[in-house]
């Protein structure tokens, strides 16, 4: 373990000194840039939200997103990505890093990144997908009682400091085959946990260190098919294995499968995501069910989202989805949540281009929780949205 | 209050699209040179599947080369579905639109009006067969957005 821990550190400062020199020898005239951002003003309407607002469960309100994204090609090899976002956290650092290319078929990519995992995650930006929410599975705290919750199965951006080995082969004229595979700081936790930490994972307070020094490893693998002039399908498979807190004891696995099929100005997208966590029950009083001598220490959270979108005209585009989430296991001794919790939810939405990358996005939103409100005793919740969605 | 702020932003929203229902997301293929129309269908599927058309459209990049590394670069993104032959034709329609991005900008600049696709240093388009008759005075892909 620890020569693949050397072994990783060496291969990464290796490719980081040499993606620096060829950038320093490289002309100044010779380097492409280009300066790119997006940013969406959301109004989020929860008629029925309970008025806890000291510690709320739920963003409603307005909430603003924007990034700004300077992309550099050093040369036909070497590439460097920079995207700052604002959010909820405040600035974050969302890419930084460098890609190598040695072929298609091997690029090496490191600094700061999202590693390679579903399909949703490359469109997470609000400028490129077209409803105000993320899919449930991949939610980052606009979803109704997130804290309950503790948000989805794997929060977007889900950026990390690590190296990806990634890369893309035509196999003959009609299959696209794609592979990642990586190792990169894994999310964190405190020294007892009962769950991801997914606050303190993307934190920059900690300047971004690991709080463990063991990698999470992952990695994903997909085909593209060409059906047609204006169809394909894209299926894929991921998957990502890690520690989370310091004492390096308790782990993750989270599994993913995906499929998008685009036939024309039509999209569906499916994808399932199942994350597995490791629980310390060192301390059974924390918790609010009695510790199960077998299988009691870990937690499953499944989710998965069906999506039709569909471009009525060039300017408008009609979505609808259904998604949801179920976790099983026990959970905090104050915890709204029981030992089998779900939600789903049901999207109807549209985006209407007013402007050449400008977008006002509608959207309704019905959520159907299996436990009940703890304030309000509700199960049905209902939320709306309309945001300003634009890219530059 | 909650309910007479979200009908002010409906509001606002509706009274915005009316006015702006004249533009959208795409360009007007109609208004393109026949030989260009193809080459464009292609990068508007191709290059709408994660994100809208809109990002490269108002990207503003003008220099034939860096659309080369940049079609490259989405064309390695992860289940992009461009082919080697895709990027061709992606890249022919680029080099017709930067080719009318840099007319306009040399207009706006003040200098002589440069007439629509002779001012790019690379030809609009590189046809197999015999070239067609040049397009009667092409109309711009950049200002005659889609209706
Ligand atoms: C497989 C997905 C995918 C496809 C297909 C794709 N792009 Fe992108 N594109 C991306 C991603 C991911 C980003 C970065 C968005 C972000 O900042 O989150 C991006 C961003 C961009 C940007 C904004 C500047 C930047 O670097 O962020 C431009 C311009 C762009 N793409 C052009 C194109 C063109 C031209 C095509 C067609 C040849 C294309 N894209 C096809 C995934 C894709």
């Amino acid at each position: 373990m620890r020569s693949a821990r050397f072994f990783l550190v060496a291969l990464a400062t290796f490719l980081f000194a040499l993606a620096a020199l060829i950038a320093l020898a490289t002309p100044a005239s010779a380097i492409e840039r280009n300066f790119a951002g997006s940013a969406q003003l959301d109004y989020h309407f929860v008629p029925t939200v309970r008025s806890a607002k000291a510690f709320p469960s739920t963003f409603d309100g307005f909430t603003m997103e924007f990034a700004g994204k300077l992309a550099v090609d050093f040369s036909e090899r070497v590439s460097a990505n920079m995207k700052v976002c604002y959010g909820c956290h405040g600035f974050e650092a969302d890419m930084m890093y460098f890609d190598i290319r040695v072929a298609d078929e091997l690029n090496f990519r490191i600094g700061r990144f999202s590693p390679s995992f579903g399909a949703f995650n490359l469109r997470h930006d609000p400028a490129n997908h077209r409803l105000s929410d993320k899919p449930l599975p991949y939610d980052m705290g606009r979803m109704l009682r997130m804290r309950q919750w503790n948000m989805s199965v794997l929060p977007s951006p889900f950026p990390d400091n690590g190296l990806e080995i990634d890369g893309t082969k035509w196999l003959g004229p009609s299959v696209q085959l794609d592979y990642a595979a990586y190792a990169v700081t894994g999310f964190k936790s405190d020294v007892r946990p009962l769950d991801i930490d997914f606050k303190l994972s993307r934190s920059p307070q900690a300047y971004y260190v690991d709080d463990n020094a063991r990698p999470t490893f992952g990695g994903r693998m997909a085909l593209t098919f060409k059906l047609g002039e204006a169809s394909d399908l894209t299926l894929g498979a991921s998957g990502m294995y890690g520690t989370y807190d310091p004492n390096n004891d308790q782990s993750y696995l989270i599994v993913g499968a995906d499929a998008t099929l685009r036939v024309d100005k039509t999209t569906i997208r499916a994808e399932y995501l199942g994350r597995r966590t490791e629980l310390s029950t060192a301390d059974r009083t924390l918790f609010k069910y009695v510790v199960a001598d077998e299988r009691g220490d870990f937690t499953m959270k499944h989710g998965a989202y069906f999506e039709v979108e569909h471009g009525l005209t060039s300017e408008l585009d009609l979505i609808g989805r259904v998604d949801g989430m179920y976790r099983v296991g026990n959970v905090e001794a104050a915890s709204e949540l029981s030992r089998r919790s779900s939600v789903f939810r049901y999207t109807l939405g549209t985006a209407y281009a007013i402007e050449r990358g400008l977008r006002i996005k509608f959207s309704t939103e019905l959520w159907e929780f299996s436990d009940r409100d703890a304030l309000t005793g509700r199960k049905l919740e209902l939320s709306m949205h309309t945001a300003l969605a634009g890219s530059f | 209050m909650r309910l007479r702020l979200l009908a002010a932003l409906f509001g606002a929203a509706l009274v915005s699209t009316a006015i702006a229902c004249e533009h959208g997301e795409a360009l007007d293929a109609s208004k393109m040179p026949e030989n260009v129309r193809a080459d464009y269908e292609v990068f508007a599927h191709k290059c709408s599947k994660c994100h809208s058309l809109a990002r490269p459209l108002t990207a503003n990049i003008t220099d034939d080369e860096q659309w080369v590394l940049y079609v490259n670069r989405m064309r390695r993104q992860p289940g992009s579905g461009i082919s080697p032959q895709d990027q061709e034709a992606i890249l022919r329609f680029l080099r017709y639109y930067a080719a009318d991005l840099r007319r306009i900008q040399a207009e706006k600049n003040g200098g002589a009006p440069v007439p629509a696709h002779q001012n790019q240093s690379v030809p609009v388009l590189t046809p197999a067969t015999p070239a067609p008759p040049a397009p009667a005075p092409p109309a711009s892909a950049v200002d005659g957005g889609a209706t």
